[in-house]
């Protein structure tokens, strides 16, 4: 049938090429948020489909491509819908303004002025940006900091200026911007949209550099921002009658296939593998507009004229390079998906085989999303003394167990005048014993199969530098050893590991030497309060782990009245509960006498292996005058100590 | 003994399937009545409703299968 747009009539072939393409370029969209569109409209032109047809059916297969990402990607919490809405309406508006450009430049020079036009805006943004964000990559890879992102200079400056009346928060940056800045990036995001159509090589970049946003949520960010502008793209040709509806439909049919797995493809990377195939496919396909340049010039008169078969030839190429740089994009992302997933299975089966029952039990139905009751990463303190020996052979059992990463540091002494005197060659000794040390702890990870990293750490306040370690790392547990002062000796001296969980900003597990923790038993201390029902979350969230039973004690003094004892029932009733919802077998206490005394002797009764108390995080004089249970606990009991810090 | 991962598996299989015959349905109904669909969705004007909202029905019953589909085959998102 005959249209008057002139629809071409589609065959096997083409559906096919259709659908790989599609495949290809919502691979891309999915794991950095755009830049999977722009060999669509050529592809489809290659085919037959005039210019026009082919940009209003890519803009709409466009728009639900990138919702099906974007919510797809919100699920795993990278999306800022705020942010996305708040750039998206201002993209709108750079997409109508960069057509108006676009067709002021074709009545004054011509189709071939506005391409020229094109490749000009192809090579100045992305050879500017994108060669910044492949070098950043490459630089973060280099350094041993690809997944440790910092806020950029220039970020950290936007985030600082405060102009009244304009602030918004904004979840992913965790700081209010003037959208005094935002509206500008989303004005150009929106007028590269409407010149190159992928908005996103400035929006994703402008959203990570300028304003602050992990790379991870600026490209699942960058998904709602290209539906915004999808949508109004399609509206604007739907209404002139542009869109084949088929090849829209086919190219999302296979799109989604691609979005899906690049959206499952960003759980498995660090933030420099985005940069990574964001700056790789800018670059390339800058070098293929790069390429057809001298052909607009001569079109222009500005060159002499190349021969046809020249012109033909350069374009062919540039065609090519084009589709080289969405394949290489597709590859780099194949090859990290399927290298993070064999690493997690890894882990998984390793984590698997050690637990006891493993198999039995159900893997929780929601993610994890509070620390409390996540063991992820683990900072282990180890100075290759008897007394953190028990820390580091528990921490790399437990990480068989959780699947968890660890990293151990040894810190030697440094930064203050007692390095000076130590003198070069005796400091270079101890840096080498630590090293030798942590190679050993490293070898023992190997065989064990857990993902471990080490390091040498000069310090000179040693639980400062142990609390920053875990925040930098965000950690969900530090674990160390104990030195065993007890009484006067241990407030004379200063205890590192008192001053860790006054300190620390996560939960901290505490090992003596001889301790094991192959999961018999654990004790959980609670006395009603949130701190107690925190150490009962974590204790749950371990025991199902290991189908370890729990018991649940809860104290009381002779000299309570009936309405605190009424309390202290409930309080153990409540944890049960919990405990038993969580399909965890528990049996509750409740106990009369000092809490450190019962809570000790229970362990010591049951043969448990791990006490689990929360924490009031008070250090310092207070600390001292109150008493704390938590220290007493921790200073008599021969089996390990988590001490939960409560959210 | 009851084994929750192979209900689990079935039925994750039973959407999986139940999602892809909704979607290849809308496709076989858009191939067999192309030319009608294609008249319709280029009318102009306010007929720019109908491409739009097929997208969304579309994205909404393909975009269900494919999760469920890389799901089914054991390609998960890490937790």
């Amino acid at each position: 049938m005959e249209f008057a747009t002139n629809f071409i009539d589609l065959n096997a072939l083409d559906v096919t090429y259709l659908l790989v393409v599609g495949f290809i370029g919502g691979l891309v969209s999915g794991f950095i948020g755009s830049g999977g569109a722009f060999v669509l409209t050529p592809a489809m032109m290659s085919m037959g489909v005039p210019g026009i047809i082919a940009v209003a059916s890519n803009i709409c297969h466009k728009f639900p491509k990138s919702l099906v990402g974007a919510i797809k990607r919100a699920k795993y919490g990278q999306v800022d819908v705020k942010l996305g809405l708040v750039v998206g309406v201002s993209a709108e508006a750079g997409v109508l303004y960069g057509a108006h450009i676009q067709e002021s430049i074709k009545a004054a020079f011509g189709d071939a002025g506005s391409n020229l036009y094109v490749s000009a805006a192809f090579v100045i943004v992305l050879g500017i940006v994108g060669t910044y964000v492949l070098l950043d990559a490459v630089r973060m890879h280099r350094t041993g900091h690809a997944g440790d992102e910092k806020v950029a200079k220039l970020a950290l400056w936007v985030q600082s200026i405060h102009i009244p009346g304009t602030m918004v928060y904004f979840k992913s940056l965790n700081a209010k911007v003037s959208v005094l800045f935002t509206i500008p990036l989303g004005f150009a995001t929106g007028m590269l949209a409407a010149t190159i159509a992928v908005g996103g090589f400035i929006g994703v970049p402008g959203m990570h550099y300028v304003l602050g946003a992990p790379s991870l949520m600026s490209s699942a960010t960058e998904l709602v921002v290209a539906f915004v502008m999808g949508v109004g793209g399609t509206i604007k040709y739907a209404w002139s009658g542009l869109v084949d509806i088929r090849l829209a439909m086919i190219i999302l049919a296979g799109s989604l296939f691609g979005i899906q797995l690049g959206a499952i493809g960003t759980t498995y990377v660090k933030p420099h593998m985005i940069k990574l195939v964001m700056g790789t496919i800018m670059v390339l396909v800058l070098l293929s507009r790069a390429i057809v340049i001298p052909v607009y010039l001569a079109d222009l008169d500005l060159i002499d004229k190349l021969e046809p078969h020249l012109v033909s030839g350069l374009k062919n190429v540039s065609f090519v390079v084009l589709i080289a740089a969405l394949a290489t994009g597709a590859s780099i992302i194949f090859a990290a998906l399927w290298k993070g997933i064999a690493a997690h299975r890894i882990e998984l089966a390793t984590a698997q085989a050690e637990a006891p029952v493993a198999v039995a039990v159900a893997a929780p139905s929601r993610p994890q999303l509070s620390p409390i009751g996540r063991f992820e990463r683990f900072l282990v303190t180890s100075d290759g003394s008897e007394y953190s020996a028990g820390a580091v052979r528990v921490s790399l059992r437990m990480a068989q167990k959780c699947g968890a990463r660890v990293r151990v540091i040894s810190i030697v002494a440094g930064g203050n005048a007692e390095l000076y005197a130590m003198g070069e060659q005796l400091l270079a000794r101890e840096l080498d014993t630590a090293r030798a040390h942590l190679n050993e702890v490293q070898h023992e990870a190997a065989t064990l199969g857990v993902a471990c990293e080490t390091e040498v750490v000069q310090a000179g306040d040693i639980h400062k530098e142990i609390v920053s370690q875990a925040d930098k790392m965000n950690a969900d547990l530090i674990i160390m050893g104990r030195r065993g002062r007890r009484g006067l000796a241990r407030l004379m001296l200063g205890d590192v590991t008192a001053q860790v969980i006054g300190h620390a900003h996560c939960s901290v597990l505490v090992v003596p030497r001889a301790a094991e923790l192959p999961g018999r038993h654990f004790i959980v201390a609670s006395d009603g309060s949130r701190f107690g029902d925190a150490a009962a979350a974590a204790a749950g969230s371990l025991a199902k782990l290991c189908q370890t039973p729990i018991t649940v004690v809860s104290t009381m003094l002779a000299s309570h009245s009936e309405q605190r004892r009424e309390e202290a029932r409930q309080a153990v009733n409540r944890v049960t509960s919990f405990l038993k919802q969580e399909n965890v077998a528990v049996e509750g206490r409740l106990l009369e006498g000092r809490p450190d005394e019962l809570i000790v002797g229970t362990a010591s009764d049951k043969q448990a292996d791990l006490i689990v108390v929360g924490s009031h995080g008070r250090t310092g004089i207070e600390r001292i005058l109150l008493g704390s249970t938590t220290e007493r606990v921790l200073n008599q009991s021969k089996s390990a100590v988590l001490v939960v810090r409560a959210a | 003994m009851i084994d929750i991962r192979a209900i689990k598996s079935s039925k994750l299989f039973a959407i999986t399937a139940t999602y892809g015959a909704l979607s290849l349905t809308l496709y076989v109904l858009l191939y067999l009545f192309e030319d009608s669909f294609l008249a319709l969705a280029s009318n102009g004007g306010w007929f720019f409703l109908v491409p739009v909202a097929t997208a969304f029905v579309f994205s909404f019953v393909h975009g269900n299968f494919t999760a469920h589909f890389w799901d089914m085959l054991g390609i998960k998102a890490k937790k």
